[in-house]
């Protein structure tokens, strides 16, 4: 009988490349190339973070919200995304396990700026159809990047992205209902979704990341394809959000902030106008409009409450 | 209107919908200030458990700004958010604010003083919820009152998990939380009070009177206090009475924040 | 400054009806079993029916790991033991006029018998 213990690296990594091209799932306690557990702790804690820095832009408008059922809801979907952040901590954490890190320096990473959070979530939301407009679309987006790692080969991820997937679909539900009462709605509201997804818009497509390395110079994308943790590059996902999403938005009588959209039928592809991956760039590095506004916030938040932890600490049993 | 209603005075009612609006108030009031902690609880777990509690609290203003509405008034929603501080009929422990700072910039929030609010409003409306399923003397309010009673066990257990937790721990702790319960109980006296609608609402048989109220909330906290080694707190005569509409400015930025979209256009649909 | 986290982990399981075998959720941080079991029910089961809900520290759980879970292989031969394994006996008893009493048949009789 083979055990693992008789096998030589090279081995071990052909009966684990195996492993995966059979659609078998990975455990945590599994023996893993170095470079997939690498890879899995970049992505899924920078996704963990991201749901609770996420949580910031949009708890603006929970105490704002112009309705019982609309603060309820809004309240609901915070939760969830805190909720998320949990599930992924969990899974990163018990991938850290062999390097003794913690969830306590993920955040310390994340406040020295180098656990980095996805850009829409460094953006303003400067009305409450930006509220709406993030659980349609930006929650959208994640819909989308989200469904096509449902299959990932570790299953610890993907048992996570069941749950992340379904409560997902509230989240757009939500957003659709607060955006079809504002595209219904009178002149002003109208104008304050139009003026939402103008300011929006290039953040979303940017939302799916870079094309290729040659754009802003690196790119998990192909890490995460060859250990199948993902199935789509980051251009065919934006494709998906495009095909899905821009029928919707122009059924709605809006407009989409960029006259150079267009479907080209001989490359079946969107043809769009790329954002700024400058832009893109500074962004992530923490540059963007609220992005040291939200880490204050986080980190502020965080210390305060140190002594509640240590609190805690005391009371283990 | 169901029979009930038709047999009721107008005195009657009058005293119903002041003690409704005392309920509804300090639910609102006191979920619109848990509220702003989502995000930045102390442990991510927690954020996500409290934030249940929240979204009950809520959702039972909700139910009695339904109450009124069903008896007469203006739609619950314009009950929540366009009535003016000097309207409102909270209890001043619910307004204030969860520490220094605006939400969204970098507040002070104090944990302590949030858990022990928390714990002590939450007892505070078990006994009423409890007098209102035992005496009150108007049905619909009954069941509603029962419905409440159902979420409260669980709201209830996890404040005073926390509570007794924390004053169990490090010295630091304690310390916050003794300080914690001065603030806290400095600003109860008009928890339990009906304000100038006492003698209706009590000669009516809406609910149990003020000093039963209390009196039952100190023998449901005594067990805990001296579980953690703490007098029992004195309540004292209320400065501002809240429940006659008298607040602290912290209750206007309240409300400036919870209207802010809804004004925007009040006959529209959001 | 980087905290050390002292928390444990915790297994949660609930069940949603009487009858229900208990099931595994997720597994969250928690200092101790009464401040994990206030925090479960509202992290992972929030939008479905709970009756009941056991927590336990990872550390008492007996798991497997990678080698031992290949002890968990079975040959797919045992028809023997399952109702697969006795289909042909649905056209026997049709030559004697009688029904197949299957699994469906059986566990309709839970319904008891009519008055």
């Amino acid at each position: 009988m083979v055990t693992m213990k008789v096998l030589t690296e090279n081995e071990k990594m052909e009966h684990f490349m195996e492993r995966i091209e059979n659609g078998d799932k990975i455990q945590a306690d599994d023996w893993m190339p170095e470079e997939y557990r690498q890879t899995l702790i970049k992505l899924i804690s920078m996704h963990g973070i991201s749901e609770i820095m996420g949580a910031l832009p949009e708890k603006e408008w929970v105490p704002k919200a112009p309705s019982l059922y609309r603060k309820l809801g809004i309240m609901a979907k915070v939760q969830d995304e805190m909720g998320h952040g949990q599930l992924l901590l969990r899974v990163a954490e018990d991938l850290m396990k062999p390097y003794g890190r913690t969830r306590g320096d993920l955040m310390q990473d994340l406040f020295d700026e180098d656990l980095k959070f996805h850009n829409v979530f460094h953006m303003e939301t400067k009305t409450w159809a930006d509220a709406g407009l993030i659980g349609w679309l930006v929650d959208g987006a994640a819909i989308i990047t989200q469904t096509n790692m449902l299959d990932a080969s570790y299953g610890p991820y993907a048992k996570a992205l069941q749950r992340i997937c379904a409560e997902e679909v509230f989240h757009a539900q939500h957003g659709e209902a607060i955006i079809m009462a504002l595209a219904e709605g009178t002149d002003e509201q109208k104008a304050m979704v139009q003026d939402a997804l103008n300011r929006w818009w290039p953040a979303l497509l940017m939302f799916f990341g870079p094309p290729s390395k040659e754009t802003t110079g690196t790119s998990k994308q192909e890490a995460t394809i060859k250990y199948r943790i993902r199935k789509n590059t980051n251009e065919e996902l934006r494709q998906s959000f495009l095909d899905k999403y821009i029928p919707r938005i122009l059924s709605l009588s809006l407009t989409i902030p960029d006259s150079t959209l267009h479907y080209d039928d001989e490359k079946q592809l969107w043809s769009y106008q790329q954002p700024d991956w400058a832009e893109f760039k500074k962004i992530i590095t923490n540059n963007g409009p609220k992005s040291q506004a939200r880490l204050n916030l986080r980190r502020s938040s965080y210390q305060n409450n140190a002594w509640v932890r240590e609190a805690l600490s005391a009371v283990i049993q | 209107m169901s029979n009930v209603e038709k047999m009721m005075s107008a005195e009657e009612k009058e005293a119903l919908e002041a003690l409704l609006f005392q309920l509804a108030d300090d639910d609102f009031l006191f979920s619109f200030r848990a509220s702003e902690w989502l995000g930045l609880a102390p442990h991510i777990e927690e954020d996500v458990a409290s934030s249940s509690i929240t979204q009950d609290t809520m959702g039972h203003a909700a139910m009695y700004y339904k109450l009124l509405e069903d008896l007469g008034l203006e739609k619950a929603d314009d009950l929540a958010h366009l009535r003016s501080a000097e309207e409102r009929k909270n209890s001043i422990i619910t307004e204030r604010v969860n520490g220094d700072g605006y939400y969204m910039d970098t507040p002070q929030y104090d944990w302590a003083y949030t858990v022990v609010r928390s714990y002590f409003y939450t007892q505070a409306k078990k006994v009423k919820i409890d007098s209102l399923r035992e005496n009150c003397s108007y049905e619909p309010l009954v069941d509603l009152a029962i419905k409440i009673n159902m979420e409260l066990y669980y709201h209830a257990m996890h404040w005073k998990v926390w509570f007794e937790q924390l004053l169990s721990s490090t010295e630091e702790a304690k310390s916050r939380m003794v300080n914690a319960i001065e603030l806290v109980v400095q600003d109860m006296g008009d928890l339990f009070s009906y304000g100038d609608q006492k003698e209706a609402i009590e000669r009516f048989g809406l609910i149990g009177t003020e000093e039963e109220l209390q009196e039952k909330w100190m023998e449901a906290m005594r067990p805990t206090f001296e579980k953690v080694g703490i007098n029992l707190p004195e309540i004292p005569s209320p400065k501002l009475n809240g429940r006659n509409g008298q607040h602290t400015e912290e209750l206007q930025t309240a409300i400036d924040t919870l209207s802010e979209v809804y004004r925007l256009d009040t006959a529209t649909s959001w | 400054m980087s905290e050390n986290t002292f928390y444990q982990e915790f297994e949660v399981f609930s069940k949603r009806t009487p009858t229900a075998s208990y099931q595994h959720q997720f597994d969250l941080l928690a200092p101790n079993e009464d401040m994990a079991l206030i925090m479960a029910q509202e992290n992972f089961m929030r939008r479905e029916p709970v009756v009941d809900i056991w927590v336990v520290n990872k550390k008492h759980i007996r798991s497997m790991n990678q080698e031992e879970r290949l002890s968990l292989k079975r040959l797919d031969n045992k028809d023997y033991r399952t109702t697969k394994g006795y289909g042909y006996l649905r056209k026997k008893w049709r030559e004697y006029e009688q029904g197949m009493l299957d699994e469906k048949e059986i566990l309709s009789w839970a319904g008891g018998r009519k008055k």
